[in-house]
């Protein structure tokens, strides 16, 4: 035991004591810091050394405390329910923006929907009816299916243009997907790097950590981390980022309604990455063709369901004005054409131009009976308008489901990240208190250091004054 | 685990809760000023389904009030006309009865009749032309200017029918045909004929049963407009009924209950108020505050 160890136990405390001050300055700093982690100082006892010799058998004191590590107080299984909810909620939340953005443009109910107009044209051809060959009921029957074909084609122009949108906003999250990929491959390398190095990556973990939960939110991968420090990001069992190698992926064509959009791997073209959760799938979803089972993606069923009320609208309507004749006594032709090439919805048209042209009569020059039957078509059970109702009705209760599940996934999301805050988070009192106790700790090693120079200040300078 | 609480979940949680309360509010808000309970399908799939419903019988009710007012038109006119044609046939029985009196006429009085008779007879084809907007109510279907002709034919095709609720039709029109006769069946070539017979000095007592038997036809064929128009009466009683109670039915589906709605309003502004002032003096204290 030399006369000097109190002097350097006293150091080593001095020490310790600053390093935890600086953590909490670094705590405190990044208070307000996305995805930071707290921090701790940890320390530990030093022993005694071990003696040898005659005075070997006296009691010894430690050494004083040694740092040992910069401890950061995060949770692996927190942030990975945070990357597992964030990846649904992101899924649900896409999802039920498509579909809320699909039944607003159905403008149903009320005065400006489909189902309006529709009753409109088959009152429209009761007048026609109540005076065949006139040019006022003709003139309203004609502007009434004209705005009919309008409506059922800028529905489906919407439709398209919503499609659009969605595609570019997957071309963007593809992007940044691929951004955060190369970002948690460079980090890995750099933490491997550090740490084989001895020194602390706690801020680049945080960092790392942000990123993965970004591609967890948009792909719902997983991530495994391996012993030499660096994390595996896998989607659908392969691995997007694996040591500080990351395979970006990119989405194959598809550039318009109808058409498969999947996300393929850059590297092998042609195979999918199998998504099945995050805000990539649920667009992919949304994006898909239309099946025969109706349960394609929401925005392609729609426009299918528009091409199918445009044809059901013209082979009823035409079916039964070819039964009619005109005021001059002619068969009926068709009223309305659906074009050959390009979806029914938006290439239908009217055919007549004039009340001459109308099959209002079923007998007789002036008769009414055929623009009455063609008024009834509404009424019937395969109508087009129980066409429209039905297709409405179940928009609406596709989007009632998804908002809902959005709402509990964003709450499962919302309730994970914060329990992995309330883990990781600075909380201010606490570095306080902290602060405090460091505080106190280095006046304390101080006072001990002076103790002892006082103590050897006796022995050097006032030993061997006796009787002087 | 029992959960830390920092300032930071402390103030993701106010926010959040201060975000739900606001967003609350706004809803609660444009209800109330949209007055609209249903504002996009998702809201309330079944009353969607159930207001464009509504929505589409408000209309056809609306139509059939409309063909309800022609199909009275149309029946007015052919009623007005019958009556007309009655109270003519009625002249030229009298004339007739005159006319038959051989012994006390002369045969200038007997001209005079004729001409009487024969300006009646062109009344009467005034009659059965008769228009109401532009047709003519005993030419059914056909597009014929004049219901009959100089050759008293009619042009009459068919009945002309209006809607007059959503699985009822009624006949409007009168067939001409049946009525007045065609040709030399008509009652115009019977007017014809009695002028004739009286100018020729034959008698025309036997004349006076065909005006009779003509009179019933008429007066057979008012009885059955009459019947029609009292269907369309009753009809429009049901239509004017219907389209209250649909409109009931409509506002029950998609009108809000503003008394509801403005306490809902009030209650949720008083929430939002004190989550702010709750959150203002939650957050506010921190530990520093008391160290010196």
């Amino acid at each position: 035991m030399s006369t000097f160890s109190g002097l350097n136990t006293a150091y080593t405390a001095l020490s310790a004591a600053r390093k935890g001050l600086d953590v909490i300055g670094q705590n405190i700093a990044n208070a307000t810091t996305e995805g930071y982690t707290r921090q701790r100082v940890a320390t530990s006892a030093v022993g005694a050394l071990s003696t040898v010799g005659p005075l070997s058998g006296q009691p010894t004191v430690g050494q004083g405390v040694a740092v040992d590590s910069i401890a950061r107080l995060g949770n692996a299984y927190l942030d990975q329910r945070v990357r597992l909810t964030a990846a649904t909620a992101g899924n649900t939340a896409v999802r039920a923006n498509v579909m809320s953005a699909l039944e607003i443009s159905l403008q149903e109910p009320g005065e400006n929907g489909l189902s309006t107009q529709l009753a409109d044209f088959w009152s429209a051809w009761q007048d026609v009816s109540n005076q065949p060959g006139e040019l006022a009921p003709t003139a309203v029957l004609l502007e009434q299916a004209g705005s009919v074909v309008a409506q059922i084609s800028s529905g489906y122009k919407d439709l398209q243009s919503q499609w659009t949108g969605l595609r570019n906003q997957a071309a963007g999250m593809v992007a940044e997907l691929n951004s955060a990929g190369a970002q948690v491959a460079q980090l890995n390398a750099q933490i491997r790097t550090t740490l084989a190095n001895g020194g602390s990556v706690n801020e680049l973990l945080d960092q790392r950590n942000n990123f993965t939960t970004a591609i967890a939110a948009l792909t719902g991968a997983t991530v495994r981390n391996l012993d030499d420090g660096s994390a595996e990001v896998l989607v659908g069992g392969n691995a997007l980022v694996s040591g500080d190698t990351f395979r970006p992926v990119a989405l194959a064509a598809g550039t318009e309604l109808g058409h498969q959009v999947t996300l393929e791997w850059s590297h092998r073209p042609g195979v999918s990455l199998g998504l099945v959760s995050g805000e990539l799938a649920g667009a992919l979803a949304m994006l898909a063709p239309a099946d025969g089972a109706k349960t394609g993606g929401a925005i392609a069923e729609a426009a299918a369901a528009y091409n199918v009320l445009a044809t059901n609208l013209a082979d009823q309507v035409n079916a039964q004005h070819r039964l009619g004749f005109t005021t001059a006594g002619a068969a009926g032709g068709d009223f309305f054409r659906a074009g050959v090439t390009g979806p029914a919805a938006t290439t239908l048209r009217v055919i007549p131009t004039s009340a001459s042209e109308i099959a209002s009569s079923s007998g007789g020059a002036l008769g009414g009976g055929n623009a009455d039957a063609i008024s009834q078509i509404g009424a019937g059970t395969s109508s087009p308008d129980n066409l429209w109702a039905s297709f409405v009705t179940t928009i609406g209760v596709a989007a009632r489901t998804e908002l809902r599940q959005a709402e509990y996934a964003e709450m499962a999301a919302t309730s994970a990240s914060n329990t992995q805050l309330s883990n990781a988070s600075v909380d201010l009192d606490e570095e306080n208190v902290n602060m405090l106790t460091y505080q106190v700790a280095y006046q304390g090693a101080a006072r001990v250091m002076t103790a002892v120079d006082e103590m050897l200040d006796t022995l050097i300078n006032r030993t061997g004054l006796v009787g002087r | 685990m029992v959960d830390r609480v920092t300032s930071q979940t402390m103030m993701r949680s106010a926010q959040r809760n201060l975000q739900t309360s606001v967003a609350q509010l706004a809803k609660v808000q444009n209800m109330a000023s949209s007055l609209a309970k249903i504002s996009k399908p998702s809201d309330d799939p079944i009353g969607t389904a159930n207001s464009m419903r509504v929505r589409a019988e408000q209309r056809a009710v609306e139509q059939h009030s409309r063909n309800i007012n022609d199909a009275n038109g149309w029946l007015t006119t052919v009623d007005t006309a019958l009556s007309s044609t009655t109270s003519i046939l009625l002249k030229v029985r009298d004339l007739t009865v005159q006319g038959a009196n051989d012994g006390a006429m002369s045969a200038t009085a007997k001209e005079a009749i004729a001409i009487e008779i024969e300006s009646l007879r062109a009344e009467l084809m005034n009659v059965a032309n008769r228009q109401y907007t532009g047709r003519s109510v005993f030419a059914g279907t056909s597009s014929a200017g004049v219901a009959v002709d100089s050759t008293y034919a009619f042009a009459a095709t068919q009945e002309v029918t209006r809607r007059i609720g959503s699985d009822s039709t009624v006949r409007v029109d009168a067939d001409g045909a049946s009525l007045f006769g065609s040709g030399d069946e008509s009652v115009f070539a019977l007017l014809d004929n009695i002028a004739r017979d009286l100018r020729e000095g034959t008698n025309v007592n036997s004349r006076i049963t065909e005006i009779d038997a003509r009179r019933t036809t008429v007066l057979g064929a008012q009885a059955a407009v009459g019947a029609r128009q009292a269907q369309v009466d009753r009809a429009d009683e049901i239509n004017s009924s219907k389209s209250v109670s649909l409109e009931a039915e409509r506002s029950d589906i998609e009108d809000i209950d503003l008394a509801k709605v403005i306490l809902d309003l009030q209650l949720q502004e008083n929430t939002y108020q004190a989550a702010l002032a709750v959150t203002a003096r939650v957050l506010q204290p921190t530990l520093m505050d008391f160290l010196r």
